[in-house]
């Protein structure tokens, strides 16, 4: 049991390192950049210095080894005995690097690398060579530090604190906990929880079994006990309700306290900050002057708060914090939930949608007037119902920051392993998204900014030989452009050498020698599956993942992923994505009876077709003239086979649609129905894929409609026109 | 975990952690011995969790309703400390039937 408990402190110990590993990562580029505000070399001191407690509270030798040496010479730095140059910043890069990896190898039971680490311990000492050694007055710190990370399970442990026994009368709580499945399915333990519990008082715990089926009719993964427990304590509810913190959803919890535990009720939002001003582990044991941390936590009013004071009660700091959270403070203004129930949440708003969609036309049928009390009541749910809709997109939005925080180590590796010299620049990183997309954008984000360096870059003679400076430059940025994310890695090297790709996918038969390609179109050849320009396939680009699978899973979120390249300038891969996988903005259309419905994203103009500017070519093939330019005419109801015979073009509706690569083509479909918010559900999940198809929505009067796949429709008509004009390379491939 | 299939009482040993993962293969063996006199040799448990206490309590349960016997012997330390945690003696698991 011993065990559990300090693998839960030991869990929160290592989220916490995570923040601090991702806070001195920041800091330092933020120093590499030239930023040498000393409150930034202070928070990078402390995000080791914390590391480095919490490591020797576990005894964690390796890493707290590594943090002090570490520690010591960002020190030097801290107390301007160490000029940060950037062989200075780059050394602690690196280190902070290590750092990572010892703390995942220790959390992970994993392994590191032990020459590495020695390695770099000894450039770190070396920085600090000409310093001053480990004083006294630091030794002594290190006896504070250890002190100092205090994962909340214990930190609340209130009756350890000294002056417990003159603390007012005890309180008794009755607490009833009964876990759901979940509880268990997501790795807590009720005896964990209920030990935490007894930890905070003198507790009598009964177990109630009525629900305990025979061992026959028992899911041995259910969850059928509940517990109660009488609990006489110093601590308060929020207290008592902090130990279920991480279960709260997954558990039924009562507690029920005593008329004397009443009255302090009123205070718990001020006893919940103060408690959480008291394990604050920044606040806990750093000097007045460098107490204020470097991301936000307290309202900037607040003094420095220093340890001896943080247990006391002041009347003024609970005033003031209930005028804060009157004004929201920030740190009142986040709470956990559950995945699962937001999902649920999405799901309804979009039933929300749904139904109010339905409604509608309901009213138009029964033939109220457009001024009639039901319709403004109608057109008031609608408001009402887009802005919950906004309002839940916004709670599952995250910065897409958790992204772009890995991208700077990952933009090292590369760059050492290629021996090229590279400059990450991010901007945007608080462009917000939906958690999924955020959450499917790491690994083709990864594998572009490799690709960026390990192709896009020149080596340094190279760029040096071109006039360029030698550091080569690459930007990751994201930005919100009309209803979508903009996504943009940039590089600034040789652009992509258009005569290499060509020859190769020559070479590789995905294009015939004598094709007539525009230079976009060359480009776009780096996206064709089974494409690689480099010889040899290298360790960092050439893991058996092509641009192809970077495009697909681009796609497989709804996105576009385009190139524009300048030969000697670089090249730019610009990612759109939609804000979130739930809704989508479409035409809704008719074909051979049936209703689809095309992303609005997608349609550039639509437009009536006259006879004089459709041109049949062979094969069944059209192509339409739009402003002296031939478009591909798309017949849909035959590409999805609802008809065998070709549309006749002129009853119909043509919709422009801009497809992958900038390539435009008209789709041909008989009438336009309206435009409308659909909800997306998935054909995958509820059916198989279907090709032309990418999902499913339920219209307002209840039939389901199919969302067309405009790239795949568009791609698999220029396949087949491919296939007439030129049948040997068709058989070829 | 050992037994002695064709015997009529059969001696289990408990695993040394009785967590989340080790409570259905804990139900389905005890459940192969239904209908036998059972003695759960808990000496090696070092920890225990809510579902495999559920699962447990069931067989203690259902061996009553059986009339059979189902008892614990040699507790470990732990074992027994994680029972009080969970609000039970050794005691109490053993001498009396519990409530339904």
């Amino acid at each position: 049991m011993a065990m559990d408990a300090m693998a839960v402190i030991k869990q929160t110990f290592f989220q916490e390192c995570e923040e601090q590993l991702a806070e001195l990562e920041m800091g330092l580029l933020a120093i590499e950049n030239g930023d040498h505000d000393q409150e930034i070399v202070n928070a990078v001191f402390r995000a080791v210095h914390s590391i480095k407690g919490g490591a020797g509270a576990f005894s964690l030798d390796d890493l707290v080894h590594f943090a002090h040496i570490f520690e010591n010479t960002l020190d030097l730095m801290r107390s301007n005995r160490l000029q940060p140059t950037p062989e200075v910043v780059k050394t602690m890069l690196r280190a902070a690097d290590v750092l990572a990896d010892l703390v995942r190898a220790a959390r992970d039971d994993g392994d590191f690398d032990d020459a590495r680490t020695e390695a770099l311990a000894q450039e770190l000492a070396a920085l600090g060579n000409g310093g001053v050694a480990v004083s006294a007055a630091q030794e002594k710190e290190e006896e504070v530090d250890l002190s100092q990370f205090r994962p909340r399970p214990i930190a609340f442990n209130f009756d350890e604190e000294p002056a417990a026994p003159a603390e007012p009368e005890k309180k008794t709580f009755s607490i009833r906990f009964k876990p759901k499945p979940d509880l268990y399915a997501k790795a807590n333990e009720a005896a964990l929880l209920l030990r935490e519990i007894e930890r905070l008082g003198v507790a009598t715990i009964t177990c109630d079994t009525s629900e305990l089926p025979l061992l026959s009719e028992l899911d041995p993964e259910g969850a059928y006990l509940a517990w109660t427990v009488e609990l006489k304590t110093d601590a308060d509810e929020a207290t008592i309700r902090e130990v279920f913190e991480f279960v709260e959803w997954d558990c039924d919890l009562e507690i029920k306290g005593d008329a004397a535990s009443e009255a302090e009720e009123l205070d718990v939002l001020a006893l919940i900050r103060k408690v959480r001003e008291a394990v604050e582990p920044e606040a806990a044991s750093v000097s007045p002057e460098e107490s204020v941390p470097a991301k936000a936590r307290e309202p900037e009013d607040r003094g420095p708060v220093k340890s001896a004071d943080i247990l006391k009660i002041d009347q003024s700091k609970i005033d003031q914090s209930k005028a804060d959270h009157a004004a929201s403070g920030p740190q009142q203004t986040t709470s956990r939930v559950d995945r699962d129930r937001l999902d649920r949440l999405s799901e309804l708003v979009g039933e929300l949608v749904i139904n109010q969609a339905m409604l509608a036309p309901r009213v138009t049928e029964a033939g109220l007037a457009r001024g009639s009390d039901v319709t403004v009541g109608l057109d008031e749910l609608e408001q009402l119902t887009r802005g919950i809709q906004d309002s839940v997109m916004a709670i599952r939005a995250q910065p897409v920051k958790s992204v772009f925080q890995r991208m700077p180590r990952l933009v090292r590796e590369v760059a050492a392993m290629t021996g090229k010299s590279v400059r990450l620049f991010t901007e945007g990183e608080n462009t917000e998204v939906d958690k999924t997309v955020i959450e499917r954008l790491a690994d083709p984000l990864t594998h572009m900014i490799r690709n960026a360096i390990d192709h896009g870059l020149e080596k340094p003679e190279k760029r040096l030989a071109a006039g360029k400076p030698e550091e080569g430059l690459v930007r990751l940025s994201a930005a919100h452009r009309s209803g979508r994310i903009v996504i943009e890695v940039a590089d600034d090297g040789a652009g992509i050498d258009r005569t290499r790709v060509r020859a190769s996918a020559v070479n590789k038969g995905l294009i015939s020698a004598d094709a007539q390609l525009s230079d976009d179109e060359i480009d776009n050849l780096i996206f064709l599956p089974g494409f690689s320009t480099a010889e040899k396939v290298s360790d960092i680009s050439g893991r058996g993942v092509g641009m192809d699978v970077v495009k697909r899973s681009i796609q497989a979120l709804g996105g576009r992923i385009s190139i524009t390249s300048k030969p000697g300038q670089g090249s730019v891969f610009t990612l759109s994505l939609p804000l979130t996988l739930a809704v989508l903005d479409g035409m809704v259309v008719t074909v051979a009876g049936q209703t689809l419905v095309v992303p609005l994203t997608a349609i550039v103009e639509t437009l009536q077709p006259k006879g004089a500017d459709v041109h049949g070519f062979g094969g069944g093939a059209r192509v339409i003239a739009i402003r002296n330019m031939f478009t591909p005419l798309i017949d849909v109801g035959r590409e999805l086979g609802y008809r065998n015979e070709a549309a006749d073009p002129l009853t119909g509706v043509a919709l422009l649609v801009e497809s992958e690569g900038s390539m435009r083509s008209a789709l041909l479909v008989d009438a336009i129905q309206g435009q409308r918010q659909v909800v997306i559900k998935s054909l995958e999940a509820n059916y198989r894929h279907v090709h032309g198809i990418a999902a499913a929505t339920i219209l307002g009067d209840g039939r389901v409609a199919l969302i067309l796949d405009v790239d795949a429709v568009v791609a698999n008509s220029r396949a087949d026109m491919t296939a007439y004009l030129e049948p040997n390379l068709a058989l070829a491939g | 975990m050992t037994s002695e299939l064709d015997t009529p009482h059969a001696t289990l040993e408990l695993a040394e952690v009785l967590d989340l993962k080790a409570a259905a293969p804990l139900a389905s063996s005890l459940l192969a011995h239904r209908g036998r006199d059972v003695a759960l040799d808990a000496s090696r448990v070092r920890r225990l969790g809510g579902q495999c206490l559920q699962v447990l309590l069931s067989a203690k349960n259902t061996w009553n309703a059986d009339e059979m016997s189902f008892e614990f012997i040699n507790p470990s330390e732990d074992f027994a400390d994680a029972l009080l945690g969970f609000g039970f003696s050794l005691d109490k698991l053993m001498d009396q039937e519990l409530s339904r």
